[in-house]
């Protein structure tokens, strides 16, 4: 849609399959010379992002997101009734779904749905929704990957709040969820499949950049204080600034729609 | 394969008519309402038990009678192979039922009408004869709940290998195909409850084979009627009677 | 479920601003910690650990297995929990599924370290036998038994104490076996290789209820949790990953203040399972 530099090619040519080394490249090492991202990116830049309302016109609101390689599209319905077994609750419920597509990753694989991300995205949404303003009643939040980039879980998060709004969900804030691997000494944001792929540690923080509140935050890989505390200072920026793009987005979308 | 030798040993060393080393433990869950660890041999399991309560889905009430049900789980390390079993398989649900009718009919249902019992029994180890430790567990665990009971059931197995009936058979030889007799009685009113057996058997040594389950089952039973006795004293002298 | 009336949920809030819980702990005090090892024959190692009244039971399996060509030169750690419906009936069926996932997942990522491996608390080239052949897979299964809150730190001490509980067998590889080949081995049944425990980090819960936080919350004081950050820290005082759980928003300097209070906490947790495991051994050499 945006962002696909260079011209098509006039005939198809299959693209390589990509050769995973056993040993990793040598910028990846602890020896960090003048290396710049196999992007073009530097270390502590943002894929540019793109993201748009609307995308499905049978749910109550939608959104598309594409980070570079990584495509994603949120659903979202309801609130509707929720189920007769459920038990009653003054509070909505929230339901969340992540799934891939069958040729979302080059190995071929079924699509399938991802339990771990699901519940990683009902973790860093249900703080910022207010549920006490739908009871009884169940919103549902369908994310379908489309193409695995790098970075699928806080781009899954970042266009899911975004669909929600879409849907006029009441939300105390947008939620943005940025990454952040390290490699060696080095830490990249936003890192791409392959990054991700050889990556020490990686850092996740979702957050809700006007109340300066972290709804979701995860950590793998050994870290040490100061490292963690420049990690979490360059995901906090980026979430800002992330969500100016997507406040930008419903603001074109908004004055569109009175047009 | 020889189950028995010339000696007259089983490959555990047993003697044909004895049983595996008994075990209990009861109160081994905080929580619960009632609970129980069985051991029998290498075989142990976890029962607990919650309720008389209300019933979680209306649809299942009965008006007249207590509804009990009972789940059955096997842990992954609980046998010696490794597997990842579903929840909910075939065996597990055969099993799940055979507890729950079998403690049903001891339970005095219509005494706790509109409410709900949960047995839930968990296999920690297996090494054959889980069905009757199960079910020896439950007992203790609903007695120990203080559930009213007509009795307290108690089960046990035997089997016929190598022409001689074997009591309690341990894995390698419920494995062996050989028939496997499983028995729970009322041992005051000296009636049976539960009877299964898979495998033939002529009928004139399948009494005997019946018989000597039997036989077993009424030796955990005057087992665990010392459990429990133990634990009511020690919770009489806890209390400082 | 926990159903609590307002006034026991004030009791218990007023009581943790107080520092002063309903048991009568301090914020910082765990409940009583007891382990034992061995509980399981049929694995290569186990322990079984309650912390009051949850109680849960780590196993660790070893089988042989093929290494994955991508790490050729790494064995293999899959780790699995299961709530069992005795321990609460909300677990009944596949009512225990979600947090059964939850645990294994917040477990995978306190224990395994990132995708390169570094900084995991199990050595997966200590599990190579024959490199690109064959590997140790190690399957580590927990089972939840009894539940009265603070799981997550039950589990991850369990698994610790499991670890160090675990010998598995010294392998010889047949040499001659050239190419594709799958070589023969021998698995000794005497001589064992003890595992070493001592990069195994420790998992810190702390609960956040009101404005302060509590460790090993009882499953009541989860109730009324607003969030609980889940820190896992080895000997060196490294984090070796974080999961967050609740659904309230934390400032980011809070989490940096959990960060170091949870630091401080592991310090004594380290050492109280550490004496705690040895005990546990030294009763079992006896028996």
């Amino acid at each position: 849609m945006t962002s696909k530099g260079g011209a098509a090619p006039s005939t198809y040519t299959p693209a390589p399959p990509p050769t995973y080394k056993a040993q990793r490249p040598p910028f990846f090492t602890d020896s960090d010379a003048d290396w710049t991202r196999s992007d073009g990116r530097g270390f502590h830049q943002c894929r540019s992002a793109f993201f748009r309302t609307g995308a499905v016109n049978s749910a109550a609101g939608s959104a598309y997101a594409e980070f570079g390689n990584t495509k994603v599209i949120v659903s979202v319905f309801g609130p509707r009734e929720s189920k007769k077994a459920m038990m009653y609750s003054d509070k909505g419920r929230l339901n969340c779904n992540v799934s891939y597509t069958t040729f979302a990753t080059t190995v071929h694989g079924q699509g399938s749905d991802n339990k771990e991300f699901s519940t990683m995205l009902h973790k860093a949404l249900e703080g910022a929704v207010m549920l006490e303003t739908f009871p009884k009643t169940t919103v549902d939040v369908f994310a379908l990957v489309l193409e695995s980039g790098g970075s699928d879980l806080p781009v899954v998060i970042s266009c899911a709040s975004l669909a929600l709004a879409d849907a006029g969900i009441m939300m105390y804030d947008l939620v943005a969820g940025v990454s952040v691997s390290c490699l060696g000494r080095n830490l990249i944001i936003d890192p791409i499949l392959e990054e991700e792929s050889f990556q020490d540690g990686s850092l996740m923080i979702t957050c809700m950049p006007s109340h300066y509140e972290v709804t979701q935050l995860t950590i793998t890989g050994e870290w040490s204080t100061a490292n963690l505390n420049e990690a979490m200072q360059l995901c906090l920026d980026a979430c800002s600034k992330l969500a100016k793009i997507m406040r930008s987005c419903l603001e074109e979308a908004a004055s569109a729609s009175k047009d | 394969m020889e189950f028995v030798n010339p000696e007259g040993l089983r490959l555990d060393g047993r003697r044909p008519m004895e049983m595996r080393q008994l075990r209990a433990q009861i109160g081994a869950v905080a929580k619960a309402d009632g609970s129980a660890v069985f051991e029998m041999g290498n075989t142990k399991v976890i029962a607990a038990v919650y309720g008389p309560r209300e019933v979680q889905n209306r649809s299942q009430q009965i008006n007249d009678q207590a509804l009990v049900r009972c789940e059955y789980s096997m842990a992954n390390f609980s046998t010696g192979d490794r597997r990842r079993k579903p929840k909910g398989d075939r065996r597990s649900t055969e099993i799940s039922l055979v507890i729950r009718q079998t403690m049903e009919e001891c339970i005095l249902t219509n005494l706790m009408p509109r409410s709900q019992i949960d047995i839930y029994v968990q296999v920690l180890q297996a090494d054959g004869g889980t069905r009757s430790a199960c079910i020896n567990a439950a007992t203790l665990a609903l007695a120990d709940a203080g559930i009213p009971m007509r009795d307290l059931v108690t089960s046990c197995s035997a089997g016929f290998l190598n022409s001689t009936p074997l009591l309690d058979l341990n894995y390698v030889e419920d494995s062996a195909g050989g028939p496997d007799v499983t028995v729970g009685i009322l041992p005051k009113v000296d009636k049976v409850t539960l009877l299964q057996m898979d495998a033939k058997l002529p009928i004139d040594t399948f009494e005997n084979v019946m018989q000597l389950a039997v036989e077993g089952c009424k030796a955990i039973a005057n087992y665990i009627r010392e459990v429990l006795l133990e634990n009511t004293k020690q919770l009489e002298y806890r209390r400082g009677l | 479920m926990v159903g609590l009336s307002l006034g026991e949920k004030h009791f218990i809030q007023g009581g943790i601003d107080q520092n002063l819980r309903s048991d009568g702990r301090k914020r910082d005090a765990y409940r009583p910690i007891s382990i034992e090892t061995g509980v399981i024959p049929q694995a290569n190692g186990s322990a079984r650990i309650r912390i009051g009244a949850t109680e849960v039971i780590a196993s660790v399996k070893a089988e042989l297995g093929r290494p994955n060509a991508l790490q050729p030169d790494k064995g293999k750690v899959a780790i699995f929990v299961d709530c069992s419906p005795v321990a609460e009936p909300m677990f009944e069926g596949r009512g225990g599924e979600e947090l059964s996932t939850e645990l294994s997942v917040a477990l995978q990522r306190c224990l395994m370290g990132g995708k390169s491996g570094a900084g995991a608390g199990i050595d997966l080239s200590s599990l190579i036998v024959a490199e690109g052949k064959i590997c140790w897979d190690l399957y580590i299964d927990g089972l939840v038994i009894s539940s009265d809150g603070n799981l997550l730190d039950a589990l991850g001490a369990a698994i610790k104490a499991a670890l160090s509980n675990t010998g598995i067998p010294r392998v010889q590889v047949a040499a001659g076996a050239s190419g594709d080949e799958q070589p023969e081995v021998d698995i000794s049944d005497e001589e064992f290789l003890q595992f070493d425990t001592s990069g195994v980090p420790v998992i810190v819960t702390l609960t956040k209820v009101g404005r302060h936080y509590i460790v090993d919350a009882t499953s009541e004081e989860e109730s009324q949790m607003s969030s609980a950050v889940s820190v896992s820290i080895s000997r060196k005082g490294h984090i070796c990953g974080l999961s967050k759980r609740g659904s309230a928003g934390l400032d980011p300097s809070v989490i940096s203040d959990m960060i170091s209070v949870a630091r401080h906490i592991s310090e004594q947790l380290i050492n109280k399972l550490d004496s705690e495991i040895s005990a546990a051994e030294a009763d079992e050499d006896e028996m």
